[in-house]
């Protein structure tokens, strides 16, 4: 087990965190309310270059897919920027929803499926909760960060596989070859931190 | 509430978006009655999206924002906001969809006297997506499963070796277990069951079905 001890940077790095959060929360607001062009300008330079690093660290997709998968996306921020609320998600969390949805219906229709459900459909709606229930999501949402910077190296590097590249428990495994448990008690052990902050 | 939940391995996969469709549609079922399961998806994509923000960003060409910008003004497609769950006994709004109705309005076939399956397209080639329609006490002949089956407790409940199940309860089985689950005695039971396999009948006078429950994916 490696011990949890808080790094120098940390606070400096969360303040960092919140402010950088709050800009872009405000950015979605700009754009939602006053249909501003060049915010939604910014918040494209900020986030379309994540986005089509999701795109591609999924590792099927071409890059004239991942391409539309940005223009897709972001086409998407600009139609829902009024339904995003900050007080539900933060900015990041919002658009990382979106691309990750896209991504699975893109690679969806690559296999020819053919479905009355968009991944939208079976995913969590991102609105309506009482202001309790929103509070506390906020103080989770920043343990949450803190958490992360100090997860150890191998449990990131099977949560950025599972989650960024969209592997399955078996295919990290292989890929990595390390035996299914192995995987699988790695990311337990993340998200067990995870629910010991949301239990506090 | 939801006393039987899906094991953390299938909400990572589900909150990834990695989870088949079919599996996907039945854990967001599970959701629709359990606050529980939904605080830890909502925790678990809050932690996806740290990730997110910290990839190396990749190149985006000008011209993708110029193309975007010209798009702007296209019409958004058009959306329906989904029906809130407040109503305990509503129907769930992704069943509504792939039902085109109500219960009452599907095809269901007879397996036996206590047992109805009426077979759902999800638009999955892989997954059999099914509603299970229990008689109040009726009994499903005792079998196996060749692959994995996800069910979720719809109304009513059953009960086998391992338990009792209400509306809401989600149980993920591997293949070869053996069971043989009843409805409780005074309401019939209607789940869902999403499978890769046909189920198999193990008992010798229930064996000449097999050939009939091929897998029905779509």
């Amino acid at each position: 087990m490696s011990v949890v001890t808080k790094k120098p940077g940390d606070e400096v790095a969360n303040l960092e965190f919140g402010r950088r959060t709050d800009e872009w929360s405000q950015c979605l607001r700009t754009i939602a309310k006053h249909r501003d062009r060049s915010a939604f300008a910014r918040f494209f330079k900020q986030f379309a270059p994540l986005i089509k690093a999701f795109a591609l660290s999924g590792s099927t997709l071409s890059a004239n897919h991942a391409d539309e998968l940005v223009q897709e996306v972001m086409l998407k921020v600009w139609q829902k920027a009024d339904g995003f609320n900050p007080d539900k998600a933060s900015a990041s969390t919002w658009v990382y929803t979106i691309a990750r949805n896209c991504r699975t219906d893109l690679y969806r229709r690559l296999q020819k499926f053919d479905t009355p459900l968009s991944a939208d459909d079976v995913s969590l709606d991102q609105d309506g909760e009482e202001p309790a229930a929103m509070l506390h999501q906020r103080r989770m949402r920043d343990r949450i960060h803190a958490m992360m910077n100090t997860l150890p190296a191998d449990q990131a590097h099977i949560l950025a596989k599972v989650y960024m590249e969209g592997k399955s428990h078996s295919e990290v495994a292989s890929e990595l070859d390390l035996p299914l448990g192995t995987v699988k008690s790695r990311v337990r052990l993340a998200i067990q931190k995870l629910q010991i902050q949301m239990e506090d | 509430m939801a006393k039987f939940h899906p094991d953390l391995h299938v909400l990572t996969e589900f909150t990834a978006g990695t989870l088949p469709l079919a599996q996907s549609a039945c854990v967001s079922l599970h959701l629709t009655y359990c606050a529980k399961c939904q605080e830890i998806t909502e925790a678990q994509t809050a932690m996806a999206a740290n990730l997110f923000e910290d990839l190396e960003p990749a190149n985006v060409s000008d011209s993708q924002l110029d193309i975007v910008m010209s798009r702007l003004d296209e019409d958004a497609p058009l959306t329906y906001p989904k029906t809130p769950r407040d109503d305990a006994s509503s129907t769930p709004a992704v069943l509504q969809r792939l039902m085109h109705g109500d219960f009452s309005d599907l095809t269901w076939k007879k397996i036996t006297s206590a047992l109805r399956i009426s077979y759902l397209s999800t638009g999955d080639p892989y997954y059999e997506f099914a509603l299970y329609h229990i008689k109040a006490g009726g009994v499903i002949p005792e079998h196996t499963h060749r692959g994995s089956e996800m069910t979720l407790v719809l109304e009513g409940g059953f009960s086998d070796s391992e338990g009792t199940y209400h509306a809401g309860d989600f149980l993920f089985r591997e293949s070869g277990d053996v069971h043989s689950p009843a409805a409780l005695a005074h309401e019939d039971c209607i789940c869902l069951a999403v499978l890769d396999a046909p189920l198999k009948f193990t008992r010798l006078r229930h064996r000449w079905m097999n050939p009939f429950l091929q897998l029905k994916a779509s």
